[in-house]
């Protein structure tokens, strides 16, 4: 089925380094339903893509489970899984025609000679490729080898599609129209779709879900809108989006949502309390640091009296919004503040006054 | 895309073939273990033990070694394989270095074909070389009486060192002048350019940063002619005379008394003087790394003055002239009726062609036929390890890299003596065979395949087999459908250069040949010590042709510069 369900539980990966061994991957577990787009991003280097390797069995796991549908898949080799993939660098076979690469898959199943035909016709059709069929890759452009490589993923009708950092290698305006036409496909098809990158706007962009992963280890899985707007680690707020980080004092041990004090004196009562359970927030003491985030969209900025005084560093015309960078006691960092309009009254070098919207704010200990 | 052809796809599975893995490579553990380190391995051990005895822990002795203090001709023969060995590899790199620079850094014409014509003789055996400075400067030869009849001076003799070195100079001098100048070609520009910049002259910049950048390609590629001439036998058994080095040393041993034990224990000096060598290489090759190679492909600016011209056109072809000399020689000697010491033959004929065709015909035959089996032998095995060590994860690669490099460096004298130790007796006998030629042919040229193809198999994604397996298929279809069409032309470029070398092989062919498989080298070898140059000469021109022709082949289908090729 072209939307089979995979299902990874405490997948571990660890590669010896001379005597000693790094842990790529660190008992990742998540589930993808049946006709999902799924997102692994994280910077390099953080298992992501050694994850995706090991469902397509190109990398054997050193412990944990992969199923597909309920069928165990971590003794079957790759070329028995029925899984399509595109790679980063689209690893099209430079002696073959570009039918003859779509139609690779095709016979080694042997299909007959008519209905290889007929498929590569269908998908080379279905992707705009029809006039380079009898082209080697070398004479096509990066985004019709990269269309190539889906077609040579898609037409077998694999139970699942996986896709390597597809559009890493492709100039900035092609990346965006190639992302939206991959999730069309994806939709029209409906097959479960497994992706890497480290670009968080294309994962949010295409997302049905995301699993942010940090060296090794999944952090945070959730929506494209769940994640950006509670994200539950320092490191996860960092990596998705842009963001203000101020430091604070807890006002009241045991009790964080009591409230905190900015540096400048100012108090703010952040209503989520992400990463204090009730055991850490228990062994909290008035006078413990912790973390504030907010997004620069959250912040308001004006020459009303706010939470905290500051003066306007800079102002950028960045395309559709105007970035204000603002200095203050509140914090030894910039803050950012993003509007979609020209403030009045603010200008480089003048006075003003920020206001944090409390509800926007997130807390980290520490 | 209908879902209805899926359940026709997924029904149609073929059983995973990664059989096909596990048999190749026990097959080629299995050879390894038998046809390269077990020949070496005994031969190693019979040099410690007495002739005539049984190898035994008793009877181990370094008897055999104590020649090398004892026997005059021992020492003498050890000296002089060190002493012409590093005489005939600084003449090669004075020959070789300008002409590396010329080409690299001078502005003159037909830079591809100088380096081409290099490759002659590279190709050419270098006992065919050996003979033709015989016709030039032998006691009744062309030069000799020219200086003569007009200077009335009687040049030294050609026989003994001056001779060997010569020959083996101008042999080997193409690996200094290939290897240099691809390194000053792959040199990024802008260091040179940085150097001028900062207020240098050409000078001395040649002095301060070309020099010590190519210093290193320079240190490895002297170190191969080095090991080169030292396990040269034709050279030495032509001209040398009484200058006796290590492998005529280990060939009278055998022809003379039949002493495999004495032999081996040369066969070891030998091998140790080239292992010695190898490590200096190795070292070197190290250091390499802090060459720069530029990301750009700018080449670097020539010069371009007339005087700086002048001299490149002239010096290159002066040493092309010289290094081609013997071929054409070879090529006139096998035309001529009479040649009694003049300038030109003073008539010509097609008789020893003639002879050749009715005579040799069967040397001519075997010589394609063992060639062509050890060529095919070679492809298998060497494309299979390549891969085995371009890919699979060996943590004992260099184990494998080692075995198939060691017989490919050793000198053909020690492979021969290997081989007539281990098959001589025991449980596999294939002495007066003509598996034990192809065998040794293998051993010594797989390299050559082994060498192209792992090159060639670096630069191709591993994400393609990657691609393929998603796709379905196991690794034999894999290697069948994507790998070994992509390395097609490395793995020709290989072979070719495995068969066209094989042709003219002597210094392994001299122990192991048999009066029915006796070869095109053997037959020319008998022929020059018969003192029938010109039948010689016939063979030899048709050898060199036919190499020729090869490897231009091989190049114009790999798409290279003949020269890239021996790189």
């Amino acid at each position: 089925m072209p939307n089979a369900a995979l299902s990874v539980r405490n997948l571990t990966k660890q590669f010896a380094v001379g005597p000693a061994s790094v842990t790529a991957v660190d008992r990742v577990t998540f589930d993808v339903r049946g006709g999902e787009f799924f997102t692994m991003l994280g910077p390099s280097g953080c298992g992501k893509t050694t994850t995706l390797r090991m469902v397509a069995g190109l990398e054997k796991a050193t412990s944990g489970e992969i199923t597909v549908d309920g069928r165990d898949f971590m003794a079957v080799p790759p070329q028995r899984r029925n899984i399509g993939m595109v790679f980063q660098s689209y690893a099209l076979f430079p002696h073959l025609t570009i039918f003859e690469n779509v139609a690779y898959g095709l016979r080694l199943r042997g299909i007959d000679a008519a209905e290889i035909r007929r498929r590569v016709g269908a998908t080379l059709g279905l992707l705009q490729l029809e006039p380079y069929a009898t082209r080697l890759p070398a004479g096509l452009s990066g985004g019709q080898q990269q269309r190539v490589s889906l077609a040579r993923a898609l037409v077998y009708e694999p139970t699942m599609l996986l896709l390597d950092e597809p559009l890493a290698n492709l100039d900035a305006k092609l990346r965006v129209m190639m992302r939206e036409e991959i999730r069309a496909l994806q939709r029209r098809l409906g097959i479960t779709t497994l992706y890497v990158t480290h670009d968080q706007e294309e994962a949010t962009a295409v997302s049905d879900r995301l699993a942010v992963f940090d060296r090794g280890r999944l952090i945070q899985l959730g929506t494209p809108e769940e994640i950006y707007t509670r994200p539950q680690t320092l490191f996860v707020a960092d990596f998705i989006g842009r963001a203000n980080f101020l430091p604070v004092r807890l006002a009241v041990g045991g009790t964080p949502s009591a409230g905190v004090t900015l540096r400048n004196g100012a108090r703010l009562a952040p209503e989520r309390q992400v990463r204090l359970d009730a055991a850490e927030a228990a062994t909290l003491t008035s006078g413990d640091d912790g973390t504030v985030m907010i997004r620069p969209e959250h912040l308001a900025l004006s020459t009303a009296v706010g939470d905290v005084p500051c003066r306007v560093e800079r102002i950028q015309l960045l395309g559709g919004l105007i970035r204000y960078t603002v200095q203050s006691a509140a914090s030894p960092a910039d803050i950012m503040v993003e509007t979609t309009r020209a403030l009045p009254g603010i200008a480089e070098g003048a006075g003003a006054h920020l206001r944090i919207p409390a509800a926007d704010a997130v807390l980290y200990h520490r | 895309m209908p879902a209805a052809a899926l359940s026709a796809s997924t029904a149609a599975w073929r059983p995973g073939r990664d059989w096909a893995a596990l048999a190749l490579g026990l097959s080629v553990a299995l050879v390894t273990i038998v046809f390269l380190l077990y020949p070496l391995a005994n031969a190693m051990l019979l040099a410690f033990v007495k002739n005539g005895e049984a190898p035994a822990w008793a009877s181990l002795t370094l008897a055999n070694f104590a020649r090398f203090f004892t026997a005059a001709s021992y020492k003498r023969a050890l000296w002089n394989s060190i002493y012409s060995g590093v005489a005939a590899t600084l003449l090669a790199t004075a020959l070789a270095l300008p002409m590396a620079y010329a080409v690299a850094r001078i502005e003159i014409p037909f830079r591809g074909l100088i380096s081409a014509m290099t490759v002659v003789p590279l190709i050419s055996p270098p006992f065919i070389g050996a003979y033709a400075w015989i016709i030039l400067l032998g006691r009744n030869g062309t030069i000799t009486q020219f200086v003569h009849e007009w200077t009335g001076w009687t040049l030294p003799t050609i026989y003994g060192p001056p001779g060997v070195i010569l020959a083996l100079a101008l042999s080997y001098f193409p690996y200094v002048f290939l290897i240099v100048q691809g390194a000053l070609a792959a040199a990024d520009p802008h260091i040179e350019e940085a150097a001028r910049m900062a207020g240098a002259g050409r000078a001395r910049i040649l002095r301060t940063i070309t020099l010590p950048l190519v210093f290193p390609a320079a240190a490895a590629s002297m170190l191969i002619v080095f090991i080169k001439a030292i396990g040269d036998f034709g050279v030495p058994s032509i001209l040398g005379g009484e200058f006796q080095v290590l492998p005529t040393l280990i060939y009278y041993q055998i022809h003379g008394y039949f002493n495999l034990n004495a032999a081996s224990a040369i066969a070891a000096v030998n091998v140790l003087l080239t292992l010695l060598a190898m490590l200096a290489l190795s070292w070197v090759n190290r250091k390499r790394n802090f060459v720069t190679v530029g990301g750009t492909s700018r080449a670097a600016t020539r010069l371009a003055s007339p005087g700086a011209r002048a001299f490149g056109n002239l010096y290159c072809w002066l040493v092309i002239f010289i290094a081609i000399l013997p071929q054409l020689v070879i090529a006139l000697a096998s035309f001529a009726a009479r040649w009694p010491g003049t300038m030109l033959p003073e008539s010509y004929t097609l008789d020893h062609y003639r002879a050749v065709w009715s005579q040799l015909t069967s040397p001519i035959v075997n010589s394609l036929i063992l060639a062509g089996v050890a060529t095919a032998v070679c492809i298998v095995f060497g494309t299979v390890t390549a891969y085995a060590s371009a890919r699979g994860r060996l943590r004992a690669r260099w184990a494998l890299d080692l075995t198939i490099m060691l017989p490919f460096v050793l000198p053909g004298l020690v492979v021969g003596v290997a081989y007539l130790t281990a098959f001589n007796s025991g449980p596999l006998v294939l002495t007066g065979t003509a598996i034990i030629l192809v065998l040794a042919y293998f051993t010594r040229r797989v390299a050559f395949v082994f060498r192209s193809v792992a090159a060639a198999i670096g630069q191709i994604d591993p994400k393609l087999e990657d691609a393929s397996k998603i796709c379905g298929a196991g690794w034999g279809t894999t290697m069948r459908r994507v790998l070994v069409p992509l390395a097609a032309p490395a793995i020709l470029a290989g072979a070719v250069l495995v068969f066209s070398t094989l042709i003219g092989e002597i210094s392994a062919t001299v122990l192991l040949y048999s009066a029915k498989w006796k070869t095109i080298s053997i037959a020319i070898y008998e022929l020059v010590l018969g003192d029938q140059l010109a039948q010689a000469s016939a063979i030899g021109t048709i050898t060199t042709v036919l190499t020729l022709l090869l490897v231009l082949a091989a190049s114009r289908i790999a798409g290279k510069n003949m020269a890239d090729l021996f790189r």
